[in-house]
């Protein structure tokens, strides 16, 4: 205890982490809601798990930026000011944005060791890729970018989909196998198109004539109808009842590989790949849209005999509607697709005693814009057989000093869990850079002796 | 139970309901706004690009229509002032064929032509006009009537008029057309002869209808007109052209000091009289800006006088042309002293001396198309310097809508004039907005004129080289700005001076410009 306490003390005195909420939650495989994340994760002591909802969220800014860089109280609200934000702001810039309801799960065990699941999920991915510029130019303006060629085009993937799964699963002795399918329909969807991402804005020193440079195109499924660009800004015009998708009008689907070995009595492996082959084929209101020109803003050009003729006016309604004329988009009708991104996990499980279990997981995700890849350690307790309580050192490629929590309850049939990689974001989070929780409901009916050692205290095996 | 396990079975839901106290309140984000703040935009205003010879083009076109702008095989220019092109065909001088009736006193007569003193008429050719012959024969018996105008011949044949009349008869014969007659004249009289015989043979002379007045034989004309007449021209003064040019570009509000390299004034006259003429300048004088007329002299004229050349009988140059120019400029003039002093227009007053020389060999000729045509031009090379050549011009201002444009949200623009220059010409300028009743209310400047077009270098021979390029910050905050907006008039104080502070002559090129740019950069509320 002299030990353990001092250890907890400084997870709750850690700040700024940012690991994979799913990094963490990937050891607590005895929860039923674990099964999403490795088709091979069954709970042992029931046979009947009924998922009820279950959110994640994780959302997180490149850098440093935190909510309090750009939200500032005022007034009795929140108030929007970039100022500091610009300043922290690399050249290029990610916001990463991944969530996940579970709706609704049932997993059965079946005899011959058979595990069958069913679930149903809304999910939606989204990361952006912003230069500094853009934000930049949008809140100061020009003025401070003159004789700079300013990057102003973001890249962006977005898109929301349901997950209907079923799955399958088999223990053969110590080792567990599983396989899901899992049948996607498409929401809503946003992705620019990575061969055409250029927009750039050039202010000349001379007097300041503005040169724009664009080759800009992205997808849009359910979403945009199209832009206006009447009034010189870019006005998108949404389709009506946005996202309201019929079933399968957007169809894709994904397959998941898990699998869960006990090597020793207290040793425990298992890895798991999910969203295989995943792919959304958009077909529902998709557009293409794209912009291509280049153009040179010289204000109004007045021709020096008609200077002198007197007979001069400026037609400034002419050159800026030229500009928009260059600049407007362009609407295609085109089906497109969205790849999911893959994820794999990989994690080792130690019961050093009864109540006291150390991991390791180890996490990769391919994704279209950014792949990442995390690893942590952690420790899990388990003081009664219904409270879990644990903490994990992550390491990713953005951060080396992540810390993430959990909270488990498992009173009787009901499955209760919080968890957080940032424990202080559930206190400030306007302080931190990322939002990352996870939390759920479940039910587990059906309690089992499988024989071994499945619901037999520790010290009693 | 360990302590712990009974601590921990009560305290975690305390520390998880803590936990959720730092939880996010989303009614926060209702309505969000942005703070206040500043944003700094910079775009482009205008851009023009002035020609030098679009400009001379503009000065010239404001008034005249005698003036035009030559560009010279090296670029540099030269405005060219003209007066009215003046013609004097001979004809004006030299028809004194009037319709008057030739009165036959005898049978042999001679009449006198109505030709100036200082003519004689050797040889006239006609091509119209009309002549007949009148004969009243008063006898009592009939006439055999033959008149005879020796020195007047078509094709050899000279006029001749024959009839019989009867008693108390008068005969008028049909209208001769003159038309290929040639009058071979000796000492401007007109020989007529006429004979009348009775039928007894008899040679009469026909009585006259009213004795001692009017005879018996009367030769009519009318509308003689000429086509070549030669004879001897006598010494005879005669008017040629009176006339203006104004030189509009010294008509301008600019003031200040001006020197051109090289002003010329051209006669050019063209001359197809046949016989010696010399012009006589009367009046040639130059009028400055207060009205001070400042005489042309000159080594090439002798006492004012200018002989033309002219197409020679002798040499077989009838029906040509020959030309004579004249120039008056620094070598032989005082006229690059008069250009100094800025002069407005040019007075003329030109006549003519036939045969100044009065040589009776010279014999001349003159045809229906002779002209003396006379071209009086001012030609200036823009080569010169200007000294603070300024002007101080009032303007009328409107704002248009920035005069209720919203300020508020406005915390300062800054203007930014860019001057690329490839004239040798400098210019300062300064602005004084004024109201209603002319008072100032700011100006553009602080602190005086400032130079916003900086002059071109120029080489040895005054041609600018390269281009300078003047930058000028004009910063206006909100008062300052709704303070000028509001004013109804602008005075201009524009002064130009030429490379190298006016002090060497430059040549303005036809392909010299000059680029004016402005941006601005406004500070907006948000």
């Amino acid at each position: 205890m002299r030990l353990y306490l001092p250890v907890f003390l400084f997870v709750l005195a850690c700040s700024s982490v940012s690991a994979q909420q799913e990094l963490m939650f990937y050891q607590m495989s005895d929860y039923w809601h674990a099964n999403a994340l490795n088709p091979a994760f069954f709970p042992q002591d029931r046979n009947v798990q009924i998922g009820l909802p279950g959110f994640s969220l994780d959302a997180w800014n490149s850098g440093d930026i935190t909510f309090d860089d750009f939200l500032v109280r005022q007034d009795n609200g929140f108030k929007l000011d970039f100022s500091a934000l610009i300043d922290e702001l690399e050249p290029e810039n990610d916001f990463v944005f991944d969530q996940r309801l579970e709706t609704v799960s049932l997993g059965l065990r079946l005899p011959g060791n058979f595990y069958v699941s069913a679930a149903h999920a809304v999910r939606t991915h989204g990361v952006v890729v912003y230069p500094k510029g853009l934000p930049e130019i949008l809140w100061e303006g020009n003025g401070a970018l003159i004789g700079q060629t300013v990057d102003i085009a973001p890249s962006t993937l977005g898109f929301g989909w349901q997950e209907f799964r079923l799955g399958l699963a088999k223990t053969f002795d110590r080792v567990t196998v599983g396989a899901r399918v899992n049948f996607l329909s498409g929401v809503v969807a946003l992705e620019t198109d990575r061969g055409r991402q250029r927009a750039t804005v050039y202010t000349d020193p001379d007097v300041y004539q503005l040169t724009l440079d664009a080759d800009y195109g992205f997808w849009s499924s359910a979403l945009v109808e199209s832009i206006d660009t009447a009034d010189l800004g870019f006005a998108f015009n949404l389709v009506d009842n946005v996202g309201q998708t019929k079933l399968f009008e957007n169809a894709g689907a994904s397959f998941d590989l898990g699998a869960e070995v006990r090597l020793l009595e207290r040793l425990t492996i298992s890895a798991s790949i999910l969203d295989i082959g995943g792919k959304l084929n958009w077909e529902k209101d998709t557009y293409y849209f794209r912009t291509n020109g280049n153009y040179t803003y010289e204000g109004g050009i007045i021709d020096g005999k008609d200077l002198l003729n007197g007979s001069d006016s400026i037609d400034f309604e002419t050159d800026l509607d030229t500009l928009n004329d260059v600049f407007a988009f362009s609407r295609a009708v085109q089906d497109f697709s969205s790849t999911l991104p893959t994820r794999f996990y990989a994690g080792v499980n130690y019961q050093l005693a009864e109540d006291w279990a150390v991991n390791a997981t180890f996490f990769h995700q391919n994704s279209t814009l950014i792949d990442q890849t995390a690893v942590g350690v952690g420790l899990r307790w388990t003081p009664l057989q219904w409270l879990s309580v644990g903490a994990m050192y992550g390491y990713n490629s953005r951060s080396a000093a992540n810390v993430g929590f959990h909270l488990g309850f498992k009173p009787g049939p009901v499955q209760l869990y919080f968890a957080s990689d940032n424990l202080l974001t559930a206190f400030q989070p306007y302080a931190s850079p990322q939002v990352n929780l996870r939390m759920g409901l479940s039910l587990a009916f059906g309690k089992r002796d499988a024989g071994g050692d499945a619901g037999v205290p520790f010290e009693e095996r | 139970m360990p302590m712990y396990n009974m601590f921990f079975r009560r305290a975690l839901p305390a520390i998880a309901l803590l936990c959720s106290l730092g939880a996010c309140n989303f009614n926060d984000f209702e309505d969000v706004e942005l703070v206040d703040h500043e944003a700094d935009y910079a775009f482009p205003l205008f851009q023009t690009s002035i020609n030098l010879k679009d400009l001379m083009d503009q000065v010239l076109n404001d008034t005249l229509s005698g003036d035009s702008i030559l560009v010279n095989p090296d670029g540099t220019m030269t405005l060219i002032y003209s007066g009215d092109l003046v013609s004097k065909p001979a004809t004006d001088l030299f028809n004194f064929f009037e319709d008057a009736p030739i009165l036959v006193q005898d049978t042999v007569f001679e009449a006198d032509f109505n030709a100036p003193n200082s003519l004689r008429v050797d040889v006239i050719n006609f091509i119209d006009g009309t002549l007949q012959t009148v004969v009243t024969n008063n006898l009592n018996d009939t006439v055999d009537f033959t008149v005879t105008i020796p020195q007047l011949n078509k094709n050899g044949v000279p006029y001749q008029v024959k009839y019989r009349l009867n008693k108390k008869e008068t005969y008028i014969s049909p209208l001769e057309n003159m038309g290929g007659y040639e009058l071979r004249a000796q000492n401007n009289k007109l020989r007529v002869e006429y004979e009348a015989y009775l039928p007894n043979g008899t040679r009469v002379r026909l009585p006259d209808i009213i004795p001692g007045s009017l005879p018996a034989v009367i030769i009519p004309t009318k509308g003689l007109i000429f086509s070549y007449m030669e004879g001897y021209w006598g010494y005879e003064t005669y008017p040629l052209t009176e006339d203006t040019i104004e030189i509009d570009i010294n008509q301008t509000d600019l003031e200040g000091n001006v020197t051109v390299v090289d002003p010329k004034v051209t006669f050019t006259v063209a001359n197809s009289w046949g016989f010696p003429t010399r012009l006589l300048v009367e009046k040639l004088v130059f009028v400055d800006k207060n009205g001070v007329e400042i005489p042309l002299q000159s080594t090439v004229l002798d006492n004012g006088a200018l002989d033309l050349d002219y197409p020679s009988l002798v040499d077989g140059e009838v029906g040509q042309t020959k030309y004579t120019d004249v120039f008056f400029d620094k070598n032989n003039s005082n006229i690059d002293d008069i250009f100094n002093a800025q002069p407005v227009r040019l007075i003329y007053d030109i006549d003519g001396i036939a045969n100044v020389d009065q040589d009776p060999s010279i014999t001349g000729f003159i045809t229906d198309s002779s002209l003396v045509t006379l071209l009086v031009g001012v030609e200036l090379l823009l080569e010169g310097s200007a000294l603070n050549f300024g002007a101080d011009q009032k303007v009328d201002l409107d704002f248009g809508d920035f005069e209720t444009l919203d300020t508020a949200k406005i915390a300062g623009v800054e203007f930014k004039l860019v001057t690329e220059n490839e004239t040798p010409i400098s210019a300062d300028l300064q602005v004084f907005f004024l109201d209603d009743n002319e008072q100032v209310l700011d100006s553009l400047f602080v602190g005086g004129v400032q130079t916003m077009l900086r002059a071109a270098p120029v080489d040895n021979n005054g041609v600018a080289i390269g281009t300078e390029r003047t930058e000028t910050f004009i910063p206006m905050d909100t008062p300052r700005f709704n303070r000028i907006r509001t004013a109804t008039k602008a005075q201009l104080l524009t002064y130009f001076t030429t490379a190298q502070g006016g002090q060497v002559p430059v040549k303005l090129l036809a392909t010299q410009d000059a680029a004016v740019k402005m941006g601005i950069r406004v500070k907006a509320r948000f």
